[in-house]
């Protein structure tokens, strides 16, 4: 297995190889999961367009910026929105004074918010970036705080310039004709604390630009001063209070499994699945319920009945992780503790709730989906074709909604998923209704697959009942590691480097909030406001994983 | 015509009071207190306690219940909560505007009770006057509102108060239309604006069906006509699906965005005080009025469940209906209700041209 896998990425290697210029490389790396090409940093755009058109890695997953004591270096994660296996780094080194590299931004629009952020955090400037400005942290700020000479105690002043006279006047980018208006930081529809700047002509929607960073709770720094073995894990759960948090986890946990080498014990992947999927079900029953609150206003049944129907998942969780929001359950080669004892009385619990799900879905399709003012709503607003959604990024309901039938848990296989029964579901119509159609579907694909994990533990002989594999008390890998979980929003990958130290070297997240979010004003450009609150409700975002 | 005597005509013959111009607006002057009274107590009783309640029952849950019967002193509660709050006014807001929007809002609404019978209740007939153009009246001043909610909204500096008080005169001006002429159809058949007289003239029975006469409520006789001004009602009170005006999660609270304590209350009380109205309105044209079972000295009773009803109604409507957008707002008003609210009124016209 592992030995067919290395063969591909070195097919791909030289097909990678043959399809760049001969100028272009400098050398080769070795990553885990992904082999390495090193590209001269002026000749990003060259390099990076060829992957594209000839060796078919039209998705960018994500770009990594890291700093070594001599040099600079960005990292682009690529991969095929049709063959997930096939998975290139394209590394691009640049000189530790005054950094400058190529953007990506004209071959792949995600690379955009992307580079902003490396800017950001490590001051590699981007060269032909269209708007190279700060993400993150505040236009105002100073100094790039993931270097190493970065000076923390230096006081930051932070005047926000935008909100200094909301109502001056201010037309920017429509002739006198357009309003300017801020919708957040505090807004009932961001979801978390988001800024949208926003030009109106009337009520249509001239000019969007999202505006993030405002929880940037430095995720990134954090995993980076903790420990692979123990210390890492309870962040992932903090970056999706939507009840996401075991997928997350997921994504620490297969990293750096891979990265260490570690194997799982098959019963353990068994209840990773069946917790995970719980926990995909407790975000998109989120989201159903906030998105009949922004297409309906105020309390509304659906709201309501969206929090009963968590409810009783977070019922089952609690039983089986003891927490109810930030679980904390997966370990490093393994999940803590074993489902719950009386065994079938947990297993009946978790059976009582399937069984009673699809007689509950009924009830949001009658309520929503085939309610036809819902559908006036929703019916081709927010229009993101497959096309766009690729170039930003898009993944997970968001790119499905869309027709891209692209799931990290198929093409990339994982945990139990490849020995299980059950569908991607994707859906054409490219609009708001698709998204919403996706996930009510994916609940039910979800159920589907902890049935099936309920009756695998419920026969699983009693001697191999093997929760954790046995991992060294520290680990100190070392190599270069991305890695991806089919997350609620969608991929969530993380990069690990490991320098044979305790802590990673970098700790780099890719929350696929960041990515489906800069589609936004591709989308609801055009549009009316109602529609530009329902479009950003229909990606889903969650603030932690794009702010981190 | 209309025989009964009006309540300020009784009150003054109760307490005694001399049968001049004195003693005729001090008479009303205490009959406009009482039913005025009434209406708030019914819009406190439905803003703090039976919304959350109706709301609850929709939505599968509990709501107040912990303070008094039933949760009922929550009213009191809220009352405190509400008027203790500090009342934070905008820095570049247009003073006496904002300030007199909330009174304009609230006020608008209590104006429209003066002319809706109300029914007997005891010896006393409950209503304050009875002009002969009763509903252009009350139709009139209902639409003040829209006036209040302009200068609320353009008063409070407030980009978002803008948007929604922009969305109010669009919707205002989309609906109100649908809802005169919906009205007028009515009128056809009365023959009358006297609001009595339109009471009167739903009494007769319409058939008998076993042994029960069905009256010729206009909501039998011509449940399209009332189908249609239920609708138009809704957007005139601004409820889902036509909420627009507030849209919390897109324009925040729209005009009412900037308002705080005392003048939050009084255009809460505004908006729920305006529900009732449209429930007054509404039972007065299609619902017989205060008509029902019982003898008539009951028939408050009946007026009182009707607009409860309607209350009812538009709350039902805001648990379970999506909002739609301004343009499809507009475009239902103008393009639909519009059309059909004419076409009513001619085949109306042509029925009674026909019958009579």
């Amino acid at each position: 297995m592992q030995r067919q896998h290395h063969s591909t990425a070195d097919r791909l290697l030289d097909e990678a190889v043959t399809a760049l210029p001969d100028d272009a490389i400098v050398g080769r790396e070795s990553h885990e999961t992904a082999p390495a090409v090193v590209v001269r940093a002026d000749s990003v755009q060259t390099a990076l367009s060829a992957l594209r058109s000839t060796v078919g890695l039209d998705h960018c997953s994500c770009v990594t910026a890291q700093e070594y004591p001599d040099r600079f270096e960005t990292i682009y994660h690529l991969t095929s929105y049709d063959d997930r296996s096939r998975e290139l780094s394209v590394v691009v080194p640049t000189k530790h004074d005054g950094p400058v590299s190529e953007s990506a931004a004209s071959v792949y629009r995600t690379a955009e918010w992307h580079e902003r952020e490396a800017y950001d955090l490590l001051g590699i400037e981007y060269e032909d970036h269209p708007d190279l400005r700060r993400i993150l942290l505040p236009e105002t700020w100073q100094g790039h705080p993931l270097r190493a000479d970065y000076d923390q105690d230096r006081p930051q002043i932070v005047p926000l310039k935008a909100h200094a006279n909301p109502l001056q006047e201010d037309h920017r980018g429509g002739g006198t004709d357009t309003m300017f208006l801020n919708i957040g930081p505090h807004h009932p529809s961001t979801h978390g604390v988001m800024h949208l700047k926003v030009t109106l002509d009337g009520e249509q929607v001239v000019d969007v630009d999202p505006d993030v960073g405002y929880i940037h709770r430095c995720e990134e720094q954090m995993c980076q001063r903790g420990t692979y073995r123990h210390q890492i894990m309870p962040y992932p759960d903090r970056w999706d209070w939507g009840g996401a948090g075991l997928l997350n986890e997921w994504a620490y946990a297969r990293t750096i499994e891979t990265l260490a080498d570690i194997e799982v014990p098959e019963y353990a992947q068994v209840i990773r699945t069946m917790s995970a999927e719980l926990s995909r079900i407790l975000s998109h029953f989120l989201f159903t319920a906030m998105y009949a609150l922004d297409v309906s206003g105020e309390f509304t049944a659906a709201f309501m009945w969206g929090f009963w129907d968590r409810e009783r998942v977070q019922d089952i969780l609690e039983e089986l992780t003891g927490q109810r929001l930030m679980f904390n359950y997966f370990r490093v080669g393994g999940v803590a503790w074993d489902v719950p004892e009386p065994r079938d009385e947990f297993f009946e619990m978790v059976r009582a709730f399937t069984d009673d799900l699809p007689h509950r879905l009924d009830e949001y399709h009658s309520l929503l989906t085939n309610n036809e003012t819902f559908q006036l709503r929703c019916v081709d607003t927010g229009e993101l074709p497959p096309a766009v959604a690729k170039q930003h990024g898009a993944t997970g309901p968001v790119a499905r909604g869309s027709g891209v039938d692209y799931d990290v848990r198929r093409d990339d296989p994982y945990g139990y998923y490849d020995r299980l029964d059950w569908d991607v579901v994707t859906e054409d119509d490219c609009d708001n209704f698709a998204r919403v159609l996706v996930r009510l579907q994916e609940i039910e694909e979800s159920a589907a697959i902890v049935e099936q994990c309920v009756d695998l533990l419920q026969d699983w002989p009693e001697d191999e009942r093997t929760c954790q594999a046995n991992v060294p008390r520290t680990l100190k890998p070392t190599g270069e590691c991305y890695r991806a979980v089919e997350g609620a929003k969608g991929e969530l990958g993380i990069y690990i480097r490991a320098d044979g130290t305790e802590t990673p070297a970098r700790f780099k997240i890719r929350g696929p909030s960041f990515s489906n979010l800069s589609a936004l004003p591709a989308m609801a450009e055009g549009e009316y406001v109602a529609d530009l609150v329902a479009t950003l409700g229909s990606l889903d975002t969650i603030m932690g994983e794009v702010d981190r | 015509m209309a025989t009964e005597q009006m309540l300020p005509e009784t009150l003054r013959t109760m307490i005694g009071l001399p049968d001049s111009v004195l003693g005729q607006a001090i008479a009303a002057f205490i009959a406009a207190f009482l039913v005025g009274n009434v209406m708030l107590a019914y819009t406190g009783v439905a803003g703090p306690w039976a919304k959350r309640k109706i709301t609850a029952a929709f939505t599968d849950r509990i709501a107040v219940d912990r303070i008094g019967p039933f949760g009922l002193l929550i009213i009191v509660a809220d009352a405190v909560r509400l008027l203790a709050k500090e009342l934070i006014i905008p820095e570049n807001a247009d003073r006496p505007a904002y300030d007199l929007a909330p009174v304009v809002v609230a006020g608008s609404a209590m104006l429209g009770f003066a002319v809706i019978p109300m029914g007997g209740l005891g010896p006393l007939n409950i209503q304050l006057a009875d002009p002969e153009s009763g509903l252009v009246y009350v139709f009139a001043v209902a639409s003040i509102a829209t006036l209040g909610l302009t200068m609320a909204g353009y008063a409070s500096s407030n980009k978002y108060s803008m948007l929604g008080a922009l969305r109010a005169i669009a919707q205002n001006v989309a609906y109100e239309i649908p809802l005169v002429l919906t009205g007028a159809s009515v009128v056809l058949f009365t023959q009358s604006l006297q609001m009595s007289e339109i009471v009167a003239v739903q009494q007769q029975t319409l058939v008998t069906v076993a042994g029960f006469s069905i009256p010729s409520w206009f909501a039998f006789v011509n449940p399209f006509a009332f189908a249609l001004f239920m609708i138009a009602n809704l957007a005139e009170v601004g409820r889902n699906p036509f909420d627009i005006p507030e849209a919390p999660t897109e324009i925040v609270a729209g005009y009412q965005t900037e308002y705080s304590s005392v003048y939050f209350v009084l255009i809460y009380l505004g908006e729920f005080l305006h529900i009732f109205l449209g429930g007054a309105i509404i039972a007065t044209l299609f619902l017989g009025g205060a008509a029902g079972p019982g003898p008539e000295s009951i028939g408050f009773l009946w007026f009182t469940a009707k607009i409860w009803g309607v209350f009812l109604f538009t709350q039902w409507a805001r648990s379970a209906v999506p909002r739609v957008r301004i343009d499809q707002l507009i475009e239902i008003g103008w393009k639909g209700m519009l059309v059909l609210s004419f076409a009513n009124l001619l085949l109306t016209a042509l029925l009674v041209g026909v019958i009579a």
